[in-house]
């Protein structure tokens, strides 16, 4: 069919981080379709020239009030990495304990408040209050335990003050450590449970797309790989996280003011869908059910399913939790002292999973444990040429349907990758009634 | 129990967005028991967990409203309309107005809630406030002072 369409979704009502959809098709033929990123260029890495390794984690975690806390673990290890600190098993379980957290209150929120509206056709989170409260309150309860596994274990929930390069400053009592996990098998487990039912019921309207593209996450042979671990590319298998540079080869676009990257193919993808493409074997028995369950099988070749892969992956997050804290505690909770001492000064790089994908922070310090060259790859940035070319797919197979039904594809298609484009900074706006 | 919670919203990264934080560490350096302060950072959907069994809360937030910079405004949030973000494409774009809606809607909302919203100048990436912002900070300081007189806080000085 020979159509023109000409499709602009501007989202300005925000300060800062706008993500525009612009579609152009003339005569049946696609000329554009592409996430367009207007959000001005972070000076993040500039920041952080001169710091004191002390002091490197506590700005990263202040890039973003949602991504805190993953961008300050990935910090911390990048910094022991280049000081040569070598962290305890306590330290890891805890650190684990804390990616589990935020995870779950990502996931969680992304499927409730972004991705449920759009299943329902009701536009936005606030109808749901009105017709379906009971089920909101439950994701607040989700993200409410979320919070308080951060705050326990971390200081403060939102920019952590614990986790230090080397260790925590403070580690929790046994007896906050067993609340949580009465909670998490009380509370957040039976949520949980009730949340595949809800997907379940809703999963009927996820849009029918596949398009076959390159996964990377972590992996690691120990657990479904949040923390540390090798690089894995569905199309060319492991590599170390120090060859990171040879995976994201960014490079520069007109239509957006952040770098797409690529590596075996012009695109890649990553997130909750990816690390379940990958790593799916590694999932708890009950996390693998409850994927079955909401029609999410390997390989899933449709992105619209990353919000199924992240409900999954909160099943998981609460289950080993339980599985950690039985650990820490197993183990015997020891009073240790963070290690500080540098045994050398140069390049470290980490990378973790946070919510969004895969993530990259590598630094180089000078003698004096002073930062000369940052670099940080957000998730966010990895995914933009992967959203473009699905949009590229997408539009041409689905353009008999109206604009409407098309510009709602379409946001629904961003939605899913839930993109991190405005994380820096929360405007209220207002109008006064005069 | 705290006579009155604070809430302090922004990113201390984002200039004269930092007002938030930084009006919490002030009032932290006053040493007042009466009060109870939250660095809430950028994380708006988080003042519906602080919200929760409070009896009077102060916001304290960089608000567009259309004034000169360094602009100080209490208000409640029935006097205002706070523009609501109906079709965000992330979480991100989940910011303090849809978070009160919710609040409002969910019957989440405390006793008495009063927003304190201050005009920025800029809010590019930088850790320095405006000057009409360092000023700002002061009088809402003052402000907040005030306040916790009316409720029953023991003058100083």
């Amino acid at each position: 069919m020979s159509r023109d369409l000409n499709i602009k979704v501007h989202h300005l009502t925000r300060v800062e981080g706008h993500g525009n959809i612009v579609v152009n098709m003339k005569d049946g033929i696609l000329e554009k379709a592409h996430l367009s990123i207007v959000e001005p260029p972070r000076f993040f890495e500039a920041m952080m020239k001169g710091r004191s390794f002390h002091e490197a984690a506590i700005i990263t975690s202040r890039i973003c009030g949602i991504c805190s806390l993953g961008h300050q673990l990935t910090s911390l290890v990048a910094t022991e990495d280049a000081l040569g600190l070598e962290v305890s098993e306590q330290t890891v379980l805890l650190r684990k304990l804390l990616i589990h957290g935020a995870t779950l209150q990502s996931n969680i929120l992304h499927a409730y408040f972004l991705a449920a509206p759009d299943f329902l056709n009701v536009g936005s989170v606030f109808p749901l209050i009105a017709t379906h409260k009971d089920v909101v309150l439950r994701a607040l309860r989700m993200k409410r335990l979320a919070n308080d596994i951060g705050d326990i274990v971390s200081g403060r929930a939102v920019h952590p003050i614990t986790p230090v390069p080397g260790g925590f400053t403070r580690i929790p009592e046994k007896t906050e450590l067993l609340e949580i996990k009465r909670r998490l098998l009380e509370e957040a487990l039976p949520d949980g449970l009730e949340t595949i039912e809800t997907m379940k019921a809703l999963a009927g309207a996820i849009p029918q797309f596949e398009r076959e593209t390159e996964y990377v996450s972590l992996k690691n042979p120990n657990d479904y790989a949040f923390y540390e671990g090798d690089i894995f590319s569905s199309d060319s298998g492991a590599t170390s996280v120090r060859n990171y540079l040879d995976v994201t080869n960014e490079f520069v676009v007109n239509h957006s003011t952040s770098k797409h990257t690529k590596y075996n193919r012009s695109s890649y993808l990553v997130g909750a869908l990816a690390r379940w493409n990958n790593n799916h074997s590694q999932l708890v028995e009950e996390a693998q059910g409850a994927a079955e369950a909401m029609g999410l099988n390997p390989k899933c070749y449709n992105p619209y399913m990353n919000t199924i892969a992240q409900v999954v992956e909160a099943v998981h997050c609460i289950l080993d939790s339980v599985r950690i804290i039985d650990k820490l505690i197993e183990n015997g909770l020891k009073n240790e002292k963070p290690n500080q001492t540098p045994t050398r000064y140069g390049r470290g790089v980490a990378s973790n999973e946070v919510p969004r994908g895969i993530l990259f922070h590598d630094y180089t310090y000078d003698n004096k444990g002073n930062i000369v060259e940052a670099n940080c790859i957000i998730p966010t940035g990895q995914n933009l040429a992967n959203i473009d070319e699905d949009m590229q797919k997408l539009v041409p197979e689905i353009i008999n349907k109206t604009k409407e039904e098309i510009t709602l594809n379409l946001e629904m298609l961003v939605r899913a990758y839930d993109p991190c484009i405005s994380c820096s900074v929360h405007m209220l706006e207002v109008d006064f009634i005069e | 129990m705290a006579l009155l919670t604070i809430i302090g919203i922004g990113n201390r990264l984002r200039g004269d967005d930092a007002i938030g934080p930084l009006a919490i560490d002030a009032l932290k350096a006053l040493n007042r028991p009466e009060l109870e302060l939250i660095d809430a950072g950028s994380d708006a959907l988080g003042v519906l967990e602080y919200f929760e069994n409070k009896q009077r809360v102060l916001l304290i937030d960089a608000c567009l409203m259309g004034r000169k910079p360094g602009t100080v405004i209490g208000f409640e949030p029935a006097e205002a309309q706070l523009i609501l973000n109906q079709d965000p494409l992330s979480l991100h774009g989940l910011g303090l107005s849809e978070a009160l809606a919710m609040a409002g809607s969910l019957k989440l909302l405390p006793e008495e809630l009063k927003i304190y919203g201050i005009e920025p100048d800029s809010i590019q990436f930088e850790e320095q406030l405006s000057p009409a912002m360092a000023e700002a900070l002061e009088s809402v300081v003052a402000e907040v002072q005030n306040e916790l007189q009316k409720v029953g806080g023991i003058p100083q000085n």
